[in-house]
């Protein structure tokens, strides 16, 4: 469970997270959107300690991400992230990029990191890949690459920065497949992303967010149907235009 | 009319020899250490970034023969005996060089992505198995061409070696030519291997960065 | 550790700090003169590498190529111990004659070698400046020379002030190459001190404080001239 509590953070005198509060449940599926520099992205990063935060708490399992005395290090094995902008290592083989983490962190075998992560190209659907290099994929199999990178630490949650802004149409769907089938799992999953079709399907709930605040939170009938604020209409019709 | 050359052909070569090994172990200290500088001047943490920084300008304004001199003067009263000018002059190389691979590194750091680097963090690597794994290779393949040219400069500062009377080509040379002042031939000849080696040099590093242009990529 | 004491007072002690007076003067000297054949060579060598004739492009980079592949103290030794005997064995010794020979050879050479470095930079300007400045500037019905001579290379020199500000600096760190010719320079007049006082340490150590002063000084220098002549509406530091 990550529960989140009213975390605010400034960069500099500027406001970009405010009194932000949320408890995720193991195996929920929560979808976040908002307009850009509404603070999506940037709670993401806090919650696994890649940006600090001036206020709150968070708790991942118990523990306390803002605790100094806490490994991070550790924290980040439990935490998958993905992001927009894919982010593979440009030097490396799929297979190789994918099986280094399991190999240098977790002290794994070579044999058995790639083993896992052949078995993890076969679930993203692109096992002909694992001797490419990122330069050689589309961008709808660069980022399963990189879901299937984050997939091999093992997490209990994965989090996705807006996982399809980044791709050409005809791309998004074959990302998305493989982020409803990780939920349909059982995954724990919390997604920055303005693809309401997914969120209809696997959402347990949905935030909107918009100036480093929540805006409104409800499950996806309660938010399609009867949006309350009228920042959230207007978001709306906007996206679903 | 070149008997000048040939006749002290293996010395000369011998001499030769020394700048390459010099330059051998200049480059490999002067990367490893550069490296480090490298990582030295992104840093955050103003305890590091200070004294790096500090170092790093300190010596760039500084000639390479005045610091050559220097650890000549300065490494035997550390060590307590005369150090042979190999040593002392590869020390001094070392020193020098890094702050320029240092630079270049810091270059190639500061172009690969926030994120591709909070990739790995979110993977769970420590910042060190980061460094190795995924900042200093990408690091290096993408400022090769640089680097490459400052691997010709080192070779050629090699040369310099010769104010410590190390037995490198140009002292080797010039003593050849005390005693048969034959200075044209001699020196065109230093000259030109000196020129082959970077001119051929130089071309590598044309075709890696012809190469990065195009893969666009890395 | 060798028990070693120090004496820092050869920095200013008689004749000692005389010297390296004399020898800072002459880094000075040596390093404005063959700033001003370098930079006077290197813009007619980079102009002549984008020439549209095949042949000045070549002798351009020939020239280039030449001076950059061979380290300066070879290019150094080869005009003072080879140079002279170029010109068969009468002149040969007039020219070896010559009081102060190394210094002139000095500058000579070190101007030659960093007009190679600033052409290239020199050509790297050209290059920054978009076909239609060239094309709009020949509409007017000027020459290639009287384009080159009145618009493009005032504006490239311009544009490239801190690659330059960067030469200049190398120009007086390679002055120092000279004392192996036994040019009476900053670094020569530390090793002489050692010599005499076996202070070798200190006056390395001091010639180093008279560099890095020379640079910062440089580096401000630099800073007044970019601001005088700075291109209005291009991206700025």
């Amino acid at each position: 469970m990550i529960e989140i509590k009213n975390i605010s953070k400034w960069y500099g005198n500027f406001q970009v997270l405010g009194d932000i509060n949320e408890v995720i449940g193991r195996g929920q599926t929560v979808v976040i959107c908002g307009p850009s520099g509404s603070g999506k992205s940037t709670l993401l990063r806090c919650i696994n300690g890649l940006e600090p935060f001036q206020k709150g708490e968070i708790l991942v399992d118990g523990i306390s991400v803002g605790d100094p005395k806490t490994n991070l290090y550790k924290l980040r094995q439990r935490i998958g992230m993905v992001f927009q902008r894919f982010e593979l290592y440009p030097h490396m083989t799929v297979i190789d990029m994918i099986a280094l983490a399991p190999m240098k962190v977790k002290k794994k075998s070579k044999r058995e990191a790639q083993a896992k992560a052949m078995e993890l190209l076969e679930r993203v659907g692109i096992p002909d890949k694992a001797h490419a290099y990122p330069a050689n994929l589309s961008g709808g199999q660069q980022q399963r690459v990189a879901i299937a990178r984050a997939l091999a630490m093992e997490p209990e949650y994965m989090m996705f920065d807006e996982p399809t802004s980044a791709l050409d149409p005809e791309m998004i769907q074959e990302v998305l497949e493989v982020m409803i089938d990780l939920s349909k799992e059982g995954m724990t999953m919390l997604v920055v992303s303005h693809e309401m079709g997914f969120a209809r399907e696997v959402a347990d709930e949905i935030i909107f967010m918009d100036g480093g605040r929540i805006v409104e939170r409800g499950t996806d009938e309660e938010f399609f149907k009867n949006p309350k604020h009228q920042r959230t209409k207007d978001f709306l019709n906007q996206i679903l235009k | 009319m070149f008997s000048a050359v040939t006749g002290n052909l293996a010395y000369l070569l011998g001499g030769f020899l020394t700048n390459v090994q010099l330059a051998a172990c200049a480059l490999a200290g002067g990367i490893f250490l550069g490296m480090l500088v490298g990582l030295g001047r992104i840093s955050t943490r103003k305890w590091v970034y200070r004294p790096v920084t500090v170092y790093v300008d300190f010596l760039r304004n500084i000639p390479l023969i005045l610091v050559i001199f220097w650890f000549y003067f300065v490494m035997p009263i550390i060590a307590g005996r005369p150090l042979n000018a190999f040593v002392s002059a590869a020390i001094s190389f070392i020193v020098f060089e890094a702050t320029y691979f240092g630079e270049i590194f810091r270059a190639g750091y500061q172009s690969i992505s926030r994120d591709l680097v909070n990739a790995a963090y979110s993977t769970g690597l420590t910042y060190w198995q980061t460094v190795r794994y995924i900042m200093v290779p990408i690091a290096f393949r993408r400022m090769l061409p640089s680097m490459i040219t400052q691997s010709i400069i080192t070779f050629q500062d090699t040369s310099l070696a010769y104010v410590i009377g190390l037995q490198e080509m140009v002292r080797r040379t010039s003593i050849v030519d005390s005693i048969e002042v034959r200075s044209i031939q001699l020196y065109s000849f230093v000259a030109l291997l000196f020129f082959i080696v970077c001119f051929a040099g130089s071309r590598v590093s044309r075709y890696y960065e012809e190469k990065g242009r195009r893969a666009n990529v890395l | 550790m060798l028990a070693y004491s120090f004496d820092w007072s050869v920095l200013w002690r008689q004749p000692y700090g005389e010297w390296m007076l004399h020898g800072i003067w002459y880094t000075l000297q040596i390093g404005f003169l063959a700033w001003i054949l370098a930079l006077t060579l290197g813009v007619a060598v980079g102009t002549l590498r984008v020439s549209n004739r095949a042949v000045l492009r070549f002798l351009g980079t020939a020239y280039v190529e030449f001076f950059r592949n061979i380290p300066f103290l070879v290019q150094l030794f080869f005009w003072y111990y080879a140079g002279p005997m170029l010109f068969g064995k009468t002149i040969q010794f007039e020219i070896n004659s010559i009081s102060g020979l190394n210094y002139y050879v000095a500058i000579v050479a070190l101007g030659l070698y960093t007009a190679s470095r600033v052409a290239e930079h020199v050509r790297a300007g050209f290059a920054s400046i978009g076909q239609g400045q060239y094309q709009a500037v020949l509409s007017t019905g000027m020459t290639h020379f009287q384009m080159y001579r009145y618009v493009i290379v005032p504006l490239a020199l311009r544009l490239i002030i801190p690659p330059l500000t960067t030469e200049f600096l190398t120009i007086f760190k390679n002055s120092s190459v000279a004392m192996t010719i036994s040019v009476t320079e900053t670094t020569f007049m530390s090793y002489k001190i050692d010599s005499e006082t076996f202070h070798g340490l200190e006056a390395t150590t001091g010639a180093m404080l008279v560099y890095l002063v020379l640079g910062m000084s440089i580096v401000k220098l630099m800073g007044l001239i970019e601001n005088r002549f700075k291109v209005q509406g291009l991206i700025s530091r």
